[in-house]
């Protein structure tokens, strides 16, 4: 087992998309939006392929505009086949992304010739190349690994958004329409949410992948949500499993030889199920208390 | 049949509102005078929740128009409360009583600002007033249904409004929070097809309700039979 500057670069970074990642999700949670999370993940690979055919590389603001506003179309062709088209929830967000995410697999095809940009990076991610990547200015300076500074901006974007919308943001995840009539912009706010779930999943999509960046979103916060009862220790409890999650990540990826990605992710679910074994419903006495206490009706 | 009132608090003129051009409401005119308590009754499904939905523009009517105070409403949200359905949350959401009492100050906060001391005061006195303090801390979820709804009603109160829009706030609470209710001069609004207002004895007649609900009768006649019970007092004015 080695601790070294790249072991620490990597799980550092690991720990910053998956706060940010569990911080969006927490809220994605609690909306029952963890769905259209994923969703939006997926739904963003045209917009990030444009905007990469447009200006020819990964690192450009047009890629982040590209999808961002694919992932806010996503949203908004969800609601309306829901509302408009009288189409299930489930099956409206399954319609959206598959279809989405499916031209923009056909945009990587055509477009690879012309541009650089690899599918199974898209799509996997691979966080250990992430030291080797660095971020030199057009003068020679070097200011590092990019990915660490693109990670590092988003779990600040991450942190101001939770932090000066909290109380918007829990109140419209809890009582929608109390929101909407004392005149908070929950409409807005819903919007404001969604468009950082695009940035971040563009901007995580390098290191963790456009699919395992949706087990970020929605396993620490689930896990976080059995053994809290009020939002700011959810909150905290899931930015610590974040940490946890980078650490063991890395270090049972580097001991087996495997993805870190997905490592990551295989010890979220860990906990996740160690969890719901200890928290759940279960016959047998497994179990400590039920989260699920159905009002006593009086 | 409506009862014009002088200087009305809310003015319905004409409202029809719509689910998928399924108008479920429609002309409904109505004034309230301010001051009282007024009810509004109707069978299950027959759009009471709706009708308060409007009112307080969570869905936009397909034609006709509301003034509160004589005003239009978006200039006077912050003097309305609105206590929905207890039906319509998630009671497992991770929050705490005050939590949620707290949340009726955030519209007079504004966005960004955050609830301080004085909100928590004013939450807490809420939940005085509803006999909840005991359970501040409680978690939201392991409450009673009715003491669910006394959470809904502190919330409210705590909204230190002019005029409460309340959709069926009786369902499952104590006397001591009926008298909580009854002892402020509100308008509460709980079901739809309201005729007429006024006293109790001049609105509430069978007349009244066969002219309003007719096939559905049934149903009304027991609630009139109901409310000519001495101990039955929410429709008081
Ligand atoms: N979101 C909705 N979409 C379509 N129809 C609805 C919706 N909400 C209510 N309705 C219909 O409108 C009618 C009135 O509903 P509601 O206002 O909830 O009645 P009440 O509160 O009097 O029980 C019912 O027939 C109901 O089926
Ligand atoms: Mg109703």
């Amino acid at each position: 087992m080695t601790f070294d500057s790249n072991a620490f670069l990597i799980i550092f970074t690991g720990a910053l998309i998956a706060i940010s990642c569990g911080f969006l999700g927490v809220f994605l949670l609690l909306r029952k939006m963890s769905m259209t999370g994923d969703a939006i993940s997926h739904a963003v690979l045209p917009g990030i392929v444009i905007g990469f055919f447009v200006s020819g590389s990964q690192r450009s603001l047009e890629v982040i505009l590209g999808a961002g506003l694919l992932g806010i179309l996503s949203t908004l062709m969800i609601d309306a086949l829901r509302k408009k088209a009288k189409v299930q929830l489930d099956a409206s967000i399954g319609i959206t992304f598959t279809l989405l995410f499916a031209i923009g697999i056909i945009l990587i095809n055509l477009f690879a010739y012309k541009v650089d940009l690899d599918q199974e990076c898209v799509l996997y991610g691979e966080i250990a190349y992430l030291p080797i990547d660095l971020w030199i200015t057009p003068n020679g300076l070097n200011l590092g690994p990019r990915i660490t500074w693109l990670a590092g901006i988003n779990f600040f974007l991450i942190l101001g958004f939770t932090y000066f919308l909290f109380k918007e943001l829990s109140i419209t995840s809890f009582d929608e329409q109390f929101s909407s009539a004392i005149g908070i912009p929950s409409k807005g706010i819903n919007l404001a949410l969604m468009s950082m779930v695009s940035y971040t999943t563009v901007s995580s999509f390098e290191s963790v992948g456009a699919i395992l960046v949706v087990a970020l979103l929605v396993v620490p916060p689930s896990t976080a949500y059995l053994w809290t009862k009020s939002l700011i220790p959810l909150l905290r409890l899931t930015a610590a499993l974040g940490i946890l999650i980078a650490i063991l990540g890395y270090y049972l990826a580097y001991w087996i030889d495997s993805s870190i990605a997905g490592m990551m992710v295989a010890v979220a679910g860990a906990f996740f199920f160690g969890s719901a074994l200890i928290k759940g419903n279960w016959p047998l006495g497994l179990r400590g208390t039920s989260k699920s206490n159905p009002a006593f009706d009086s | 049949m409506i009862t014009q009132v002088p200087q009305p608090v809310l003015e319905v003129h004409d409202l029809t509102v719509s689910y998928d051009q399924q108008p479920v409401l429609w002309n409904v005119d109505l004034s309230l005078p301010a001051g009282q308590l007024i009810g509004i009754l109707g069978p299950n499904g027959a759009g009471k929740s709706t009708l308060i939905k409007s009112i307080m523009g969570l869905i936009p009517p397909t034609s006709g128009y509301i003034k509160i105070f004589n005003k239009p409403l978006q200039e006077v949200r912050t003097r309305i409360s609105y206590v929905p359905q207890r039906e319509s949350v998630d009671w497992n959401f991770p929050a705490s009583v005050l939590d949620v009492v707290v949340m009726g100050t955030y519209g007079k906060l504004g966005l960004f600002r955050r609830p301080g001391k004085k909100e928590i005061q004013i939450a807490e006195d809420a939940l005085e007033q509803v006999g909840m303090t005991a359970f501040t801390k409680r978690q939201i979820s392991e409450l009673s249904g009715g003491q669910q709804q006394r959470v809904f009603i502190a919330r409210a109160l705590a909204q230190q409004a002019d005029l409460y829009l309340m959709d069926e706030p009786f369902a499952g609470v104590d006397m001591a929070t009926e008298t909580a209710i009854f002892q402020l001069e509100w308008v509460i609004m709980l079901n739809l097809h309201l005729v007429a207002s006024g006293p109790k004895d001049q609105v509430m007649t069978e007349e009244l309700f066969r002219k309003t609900y007719g096939g559905k009768l049934n149903l009304h006649t027991q609630v009139t039979d109901l409310i000519r019970k001495q101990d039955f007092n929410p429709l008081k004015s």
